[in-house]
């Protein structure tokens, strides 16, 4: 027991994970049957999204205070848009479609960080105003038009071996490479020591500008991969499909217990976090919880969690 | 100061033309009118404008009134949509049709644009300001048919799945009030479990995803429009049979009833409000511009596709879009004589 304490407060990712479980434990053991797993597998589909997303989110938090993208939903919706349309529902054009999310990605990224660099605007607002531009684009180029996804992608997307779904699998592999990235090379540490203190990073030699270009772009980057599997995994694009995405790749980076002020993020929190958050919605939707009382539990539980997962500093 | 002075200049110009142009009552060939909209990020929206757009430039082009232009607020907040109002006043429009982002919060503005002499007509979204008219939608009424259908196909009941709105909304709580009448007049249904599906297909399909490994067997999904395709996706991605699920209009929704009809003949219902309930709006105002007595509770009626019509009725729908009814200035006419 004792053990496990220490584990837990040297690894602030494991709150999210324990509150995960717990979460799921409680619903499971409410439905009869084999309901349970099914609904665990049904968590695993739906939190890879917010992983995706979420990590992307996480290295621009990294880079410390101010430093947030607000223009992922848009991203994620231009993307699909975008990339529904090179694809057209057939096989073969998949990796162009694929591509051209990617280069919208690219694009965004270069945008927003050039109105942080070139115009100096506040990240917050620069990513903001940037995100309008991407929606209008999106709702100017796609009118809504739902264009269905091709057979290949729906399957990756939405197939499950032994109830595990793929790319629930294919995201896990993904996120131990950000892992490896965020924590072993020189531009995840570069990242983290951009967040500690700027100026001293820039002394020690690190290119600062640099690392913010790459690190913006990587967000818009997996924002628009996580727009063409999104449209994948629910039929196509619509417009308003990256919405909730705004505020839950926030969310799912500081309950994960990495620090809202930068410097010092994890990976598998985002995972631990993104099942904990679906899981939280499907208990009290399971429980019949009333709209309003849903959304103050979700309130408490998210500030307990922080709360704990946030009290590994006093122990250092 | 000297920017200030020629606003008011402007201002007062403008005030004294409108002015000057009072007495022909009748006529609206110099009358501008302008949509106030709170919000453009979904489909219904897009075909709205679009409705509201064509039929505008056909009549300033006919030369029915001089300007019909439509402005969209950002980012759906009722303070920035009273600013706009508050522009729109200053501007000198003579009617502002507006779907307002709030029923109350609004009406400060509202009232602004009244004592300033300007027709206030509210539709879909509407306000509270008695000075403004409104034109509302039977919401408790869509409700209620759904279960009306339901019990139709399902003599012996079962357990329903409802997906609701966004939590908080009038249109939320109308339509749900309605399922809740439905399921009381038809005591065979049961309202199993209950989800916000925001109106959005991805919403629906992750909530609905989220609830159904605690379901008994749903014999129906009850719904508000928008959120059907997504609850269908949730079913077979759970490997469950697909229960009848009531529709909202939109395009994917009816491709994949279409689909399914073709398929193995499944049967539903869809019903939703036309966006061109816009167009209602804008004759309205211009009738009340030209004179007319045009009573200030307006009820449209909403637009339901049944088994038999599901061809025309995708026939009739873009795209990406919702089914459309449009109303051209007889239309709006014959309406309004047949709500005298």
């Amino acid at each position: 027991m004792k053990q496990l304490e220490m584990f837990m407060r040297q690894h602030p990712w494991s709150w999210s994970f324990l509150a995960a479980f717990l979460t799921w434990a409680v619903t499971a053991a409410y439905i009869s049957g084999t309901g349970g797993l099914a609904l665990a597998s049904t968590a695993l589909s739906f939190s890879t999204f917010f992983v995706m997303v979420g990590i992307g989110q996480m290295f621009v938090i990294t880079l410390g205070p101010g430093n947030v993208d607000l223009s992922i939903p848009s991203t994620i919706t231009l993307s699909a848009v975008v990339s529904m349309m090179v694809m057209d529902g057939t096989n073969a054009m998949i990796l162009p479609g694929i591509l051209a999310a990617v280069g919208v990605g690219v694009l965004v990224g270069l945008f927003n960080y050039g109105l942080i660099r070139v115009l100096t605007i506040p990240p917050i607002i620069a990513t903001m105003s940037s995100s309008f531009l991407v929606q209008s684009s999106a709702i100017a180029l796609g009118r809504g038009v739902k264009i269905k996804p091709p057979a290949a992608l729906e399957w990756i997307s939405t197939a499950k071996m032994l109830g595990v779904p793929v790319l629930s699998l294919l995201v896990i592999a993904f996120a131990i490479v950000m892992a490896v990235l965020l924590n072993r090379t020189v531009y995840g540490r570069s990242v983290t020591a951009f967040g500690q203190n700027t100026r001293a990073a820039r002394l020690a030699g690190v290119p600062i500008e640099r690392i913010r270009y790459l690190t913006y772009t990587l967000s818009a980057v997996l924002a628009a991969v996580c727009g063409v599997f999104l449209a994948g995994f629910s039929g196509g694009s619509s417009l308003n499909m990256g919405e909730e995405y705004l505020l839950a790749s926030i969310a799912v980076v500081v309950i994960g217990g990495s620090s809202i002020a930068g410097g010092n993020s994890n990976v598998p929190g985002i995972f631990g976090s993104a099942l904990f958050l679906f899981l939280l919605v499907a208990m009290l939707n399971t429980f019949g919880a009333a709209a309003g009382l849903r959304l103050i539990l979700t309130g408490l539980i998210i500030v307990g969690v922080v709360t704990f997962a946030g009290g590994r500093k006093e122990s250092r | 100061m000297r920017i200030r002075q020629s606003i008011l200049l402007a201002t007062t110009a403008l005030a004294l033309t409108v002015a000057a142009v009072q007495p022909s009552v009748a006529d609206t060939s110099d009358k501008r009118i302008a949509l106030s909209n709170n919000y453009a990020g979904n489909s219904w929206r897009q075909a709205m404008l679009k409705s509201w757009g064509k039929n505008a430039e056909q009549a300033v082009s006919a030369g029915t009134v001089a300007a019909g232009d439509a402005f969209t607020t950002a980012e759906n907040q009722a303070t920035e949509q009273a600013a706009q109002i508050q522009n729109l006043i200053l501007q000198g429009y003579d009617a502002i049709v507006v779907n307002a982002a709030s029923p109350t919060a609004l009406n400060g503005a509202v009232k602004e644009a009244c004592d300033a002499g300007i027709v206030v007509v509210s539709f879909d979204g509407v306000v509270t300001e008695p000075c403004a008219w409104r034109i509302a939608v039977d919401f408790k009424k869509m409700g209620e048919i759904q279960v009306d259908y339901l019990s139709g196909r399902l003599p012996d009941g079962g357990e329903l799945l409802e997906i609701r709105g966004l939590a908080g909304v009038f249109v939320d709580d109308e339509i749900h009030s309605g399922i809740e009448a439905g399921v009381a007049n038809h005591d065979k249904f049961n309202v199993a479990g209950s989800v916000h599906g925001e109106w959005t297909q991805t919403v629906a399909q992750k909530a609905v995803a989220g609830i159904l490994p605690s379901m008994p067997e749903i014999v129906a999904v009850v719904t508000q429009g928008g959120d059907g395709y997504g609850a269908a996706q949730a079913f077979s991605a759970a490997g469950r049979p697909t229960p009848i699920i009531i529709m909202g209009n939109r395009h994917d929704e009816l491709t994949w009833w279409k689909e399914q009809k073709d398929a193995n003949g499944y049967e539903t219902m869809s019903v939703s409000i036309a966006p061109g309930v816009s167009t209602l709006a804008f004759w309205v105002a211009q009738q009340i511009l030209d004179g007319q007595d045009v009573p200030k509770e307006l009820i449209v009626p909403f637009l339901q596709i049944d088994q038999a019509d599901l061809e025309e009725g995708l026939a009739n729908t873009e795209p990406g879009g919702v089914s459309n009814v449009e109303y051209s200035l007889d239309d709006a006419k014959a309406y309004l004589e047949s709500v005298k």
